[in-house]
């Protein structure tokens, strides 16, 4: 039977009512029409389906949408303000760090995520944090380069 | 990783004039001019802010979900199958068996050799028995459940080699070999007796899974008028129609194929749309409602095409000074249950004859002797996999070049000084390679980036505790652009409007690679317009020009080609009323940067448009409709001689790797790629294709391989179906070396494919200069090092 719940994602709240099966990803996807979510294996093994649940990424497809009230999520489309992309989101686009583009939303809020946590990452720590996310064109480099870019233009933005 | 957080980092460029190999010159990044520069591709915004809608984001409204009942057996005939209890549950509209077909009952790219749904028989374990459509997938699957299928095992066939033994079971009734093509040059005899070492080596590789990020969907859509709309990811949307028109029985006109956004395709997305767009329209037919067939991960890698395995067995002779002399191989390309892209195509198109050309080599050899074996097995079919044949026999020729060079004690990049590819170097197929042969001067760039003289003389333990050790390979690599068939040629269609806005209609489609990006940077530039003037439409069978399909790195330069006659037939309208307009002869007229000018008085200009407008109002074409098709390629069946490839890219990769001595482990810790790509239309585009592709090269050195058990595949998502993650592909420094293909526009030729092949031996002969073992049988996994380690200690003793 369906359960009415509450979801905050991108600043708005949601009153919905839900399969207690549902995933996140499909409730994001299905009920919300936000599709920049991608569902890529279904079993958490690649990281397309990432969004920032309370700042941290999570895996989407293996989140149940009833353990999301009352919390906050952000997905790809609550990045940008209007017209105007976060930092992360015009790195990638200036880097060529986007190829075909379907793993580009998981991480680019992954990127977000560890940006927010941590402002200046090594490489090694970009690696790491990306590790969840498959790529299968880019190769990873423009992308661990565009982070890297991101984070010296937010720190520049600080100062 | 640039070294700071740069954002004016320049994307190298060499040509063969600046090849001056104490200094790496920067190309110009500014300047009017489009091609040449690293333009943002025209859909990274949508992409990054997650605004364009790929296939599954599409509105289901109205929809029925198609699903696949496949079949229980590698190879058994279908006794019976009972469909009724299927069909009597709620929501489901149809369930068809191979009596619904409505036309002809098989597709494939070449050869119609796989039924859209099996009658009498099924041949692996993708097979479709049955299709169901209903109102949810949820009921759609439980449908599948409700299907009684009863088989009648056969004895199945799982190698290339017994499934031509004259007792083999029959998987196809012509017969188990599809296809067999041979090369013969020179005496092999004589040239085996001027040897002073010979080699024989047999090298093995397995199924590849091109594990595209986006899973398949297609969309069938019956329209009023009673033509089939298809919509889907697609990398071949006119292979798509032809076999959707067939199958339906209807004419070609009928049926009309949209290709949409694709999230990856390195050859798998040319035959899956064909599969499921048979598919969903046979099911669009019989419930005249749109169906959507959406593959979840798991049927993607049961149902789909993957990288041909093969046996090569090489046998190799050279004198001592490194100096090859003879050359003799055979392969058995395993083409698995349907013919899929595999056979020949004439003259030199099909997986076998590519690799059978490429198997010698980017060297030269006198005496060569191939024999390639294209036979059907009951595994999941080969198909189309970024190389196609190349990557298979570059993991072979680059390991017996080392293994030559160790045996005469020769250092691995002399011994391919000596023999690389130069301009009129005869290839295997006596092709005399007469122009853009840039094979040394990524030899030399790479070695100096590389510093491989002095990391040659470094390997070694790194460690103080004696457990890992350093070593470096090399791997050179060429790869053909085009496909060499007859058929290959490209359609272009240029429109500019009164304001000077111009569409670009071709039929190459985009799935990552950036062509939607490079194509309007050769239009832009041929036009002189600037690049945002320049739209380009989506694919779409009824509206843009017949293009072939986007493989074989055929699209810069084929398309590029078109789209540059399309647009000189519309300058030419523009010039000549500029010519009237400014009263100066057209051959003095300059159009650039939106602009046309009198070369000889640049004051003298008009805005282009101007010029479309005027052109409009007084009735002047300004239309252009381009066709290109790049010299007809050769190849004698008897001997396996001609040009099957008008041009080739060449690259020299060198990789560095640190190898556990005690489990096995291999870690890349360094990486340059040198590529000569002719023309770079977009430096930073093709810097992508060479990350991404030495990415993939990787996985298939250390960890890539469907594992098959009895025809049954055991790595079915991507938990076991290992690819290369951010922390397992190096830092890439990726050169690009420019020496023009005068065939290409602006000299350009294809990169798309050829920088996975060099990867993978580079990777692999890193390996043996590390640890002393070398595995010749893919992937190196931990297990396959460490026992090659083991060998070579055995070996020692």
């Amino acid at each position: 039977m369906k359960q009415l719940i509450e979801l905050s994602v991108n600043g708005e709240t949601y009153e919905l009512a839900v399969e207690p099966q549902a995933t996140l990803l499909e409730v994001l996807r299905n009920d919300l029409g936000l599709t920049g979510t991608k569902e890529a294996c279904g079993t958490g093994e690649c990281g397309s389906c990432t969004v920032l649940i309370d700042g941290r990424p999570v895996l989407s497809c293996l989140t149940l949408a009833l353990d999301c009230t009352g919390q906050d999520i952000v997905t790809i489309e609550g990045l940008a303000e209007g017209e105007r992309m976060s930092p992360v989101q015009q790195a990638f686009q200036d880097c060529g760090a986007i190829q075909c583009g379907f793993c580009t939303p998981g991480m680019v809020l992954s990127a977000t995520a560890l940006l927010e946590e941590n402002s200046r990452p090594t490489e090694e720590e970009i690696r790491k944090a990306l590790e969840g996310h498959l790529c299968r064109c880019t190769g990873y480099n423009k992308i661990i380069e565009a982070v890297n870019k991101a984070a010296g233009q937010m720190a520049a933005r600080q100062k | 990783m640039s070294k700071e957080s740069d954002d004016r980092r320049e994307v190298k460029v060499l040509t063969r004039e600046k090849l001056d190999l104490r200094q790496l010159v920067k190309a110009p990044e500014v300047g009017p001019s489009v091609v040449g520069r690293s333009i943002v591709r025209t859909d990274a915004m949508l992409k990054v802010t997650g605004r364009l809608d790929f296939g599954a984001d599409y509105l289901q409204d109205g929809f029925l979900h198609g699903k696949i009942l496949r079949s229980s057996h590698p190879h058994a005939l279908i006794k019976s199958i009972n469909t009724k209890k299927a069909k009597e549950l709620p929501g489901v509209a149809a369930v068809l068996t191979a009596e619904s077909v409505p036309g002809r009952n098989g597709f494939g790219a070449i050869i119609p050799d796989q039924p859209v749904i099996c009658g009498d028989k099924v041949r692996f374990v993708g097979d479709a028995v049955a299709l169901v459509a209903a109102e949810t997938e949820k009921i759609a699957h439980q449908a599948l459940e409700l299907i009684e299928v009863e088989y009648d095992p056969l004895p199945p066939v799982f190698d290339p080699r017994e499934a031509l033994k004259e007792d083999a079971p029959k998987i196809h009734e012509k017969g188990n070999l599809l296809s067999y093509n041979k090369l013969r040059k020179g005496d092999m005899e004589k040239g085996f007796a001027q040897a002073d070492v010979i080699l024989e080596r047999t090298y093995q590789v397995p199924f590849l899974d091109h594990a595209y990020l986006e899973p398949d969907i297609c969309m069938a859509i019956p329209k009023a008028d009673g033509t089939m709309l298809v919509e889907g990811p697609m990398q071949a949307p006119f292979t798509v129609r032809r076999n959707v028109n067939a199958v339906l029985g209807v004419p070609i006109n009928k049926v009309r194929v949209r290709q949409i956004p694709m999230g990856g395709g390195f050859g798998g997305k040319e035959d899956s749309p064909i599969d499921l767009g048979c598919r969903a329209a046979v099911l669009a037919y019989h419930t005249r409602r749109p169906v959507r067939i959406a593959l979840e991960r798991e049927e993607i890698t049961l149902q789909t095409s993957k990288r041909h395995p093969m046996i090569m067995q090489i046998k190799i002779g050279a004198k001592k000074d490194g100096t090859l002399v003879a050359f003799e191989g055979v392969i058995y390309d395993e083409q698995g249950a349907y013919a899929s892209m595999g056979p020949v195509i004439p003259p030199a198109g099909g997986s076998h004859i590519h690799a059978m050309v490429m198997m010698p080599g980017p060297y030269e050899i006198p005496n060569v002797k191939v024999d390639a074996y294209l036979c059907y097995t009951n595994h999941p079919y080969g198909g189309a996999m970024r190389g196609f044949g190349a990557p298979q026999v570059h993991v072979a020729h680059e390991q017996i070049m080392d293994e030559l060079a160790e045996a005469l004690n020769i250092n691995p990049i002399d011994i391919r000084r000596k023999n690389g590819f130069r301009e009129d170097s005869a290839t295997a197929t006596g092709q005399v390679l007469e122009q853009s042969v840039g094979l040394h001067d990524t030899l030399e760039v790479c070695t100096r980036a590389f510093d491989w003289d002095r990391r040659y003389q470094e390997t070694g333990y790194v460690d103080e505790g004696k457990t890992k050790r350093r070593g470096i390979g090399i791997g050179l690599g060429w790869y053909r652009t085009s496909i060499g068939t007859n058929n290959d040629a490209c359609g272009a269609n240029v429109y500019v409007h009164e304001d000077g806005s111009v569409l670009l209609y071709t039929g190459i489609t985009e799935m990552g690679q950036g062509s939607f990006t490079v194509l309007p940077q050769i239009c832009a530039e041929e036009l002189g317009v600037r690049m945002e003037d320049v739209r380009l439409v989506q694919p779409d069978t009824d509206v843009v020009p017949e293009s072939g399909p986007t493989v074989g790195s055929r699209s810069t330069t084929l398309m590029g080609n078109a789209i540059i006659l399309a647009a000189r037939q519309v300058k030419e309208s523009i010039l000549e009323m500029a010519s009237e307009m400014l009263m100066v002869p057209m051959d003095r007229l300059e159009s650039r940067d939106r602009r046309i000018y009198d070369r000889d008085n640049s004051g003298k200009s008009l805005e282009f448009r101007e010029v479309a407008a005027r052109c409009m109002a007084k009735g002047k074409r300004l239309i252009g409709q381009g066709w290109w098709a790049p010299p007809p390629p050769t190849l004698d069946p008897e001997t396996g001689q001609g040009n099957p490839y008008f041009v080739y890219t060449y690259s020299t990769h060198m990789a560095e790797v640190v190898v556990d001595m005690e489990t096995g482990e291999v870690e890349v810790t360094d990486y340059v790629a040198a590529f000569d790509v002719g023309k770079a239309i977009n430096p930073k585009a093709v810097e992508g294709q060479i990350e991404g592709g030495v990415a993939m090269g990787l996985g298939y050195a250390l960890m890539e391989e469907v594992a098959l058990e009895g025809g049954y595949i055991q790595n079915l998502n991507l938990k076991n179906y290992l690819i290369p993650t951010s922390l397992d592909v190096p830092d890439i420094e990726p050169i690009i070396v420019e020496v023009e293909n005068r065939f290409g526009p602006y000299g350009a030729k294809g990169i798309g494919e050829m920088p996975n092949l060099p990867a993978t031996p580079a990777i692999l002969n890193a390996i043996a200069n590390a640890c002393g073992g070398r595995v010749r049988t893919l992937p190196a996994d931990p297990e396959r090092v460490f026992w090659a380690i083991k060998e070579a200690e055995r070996a020692v003793r």
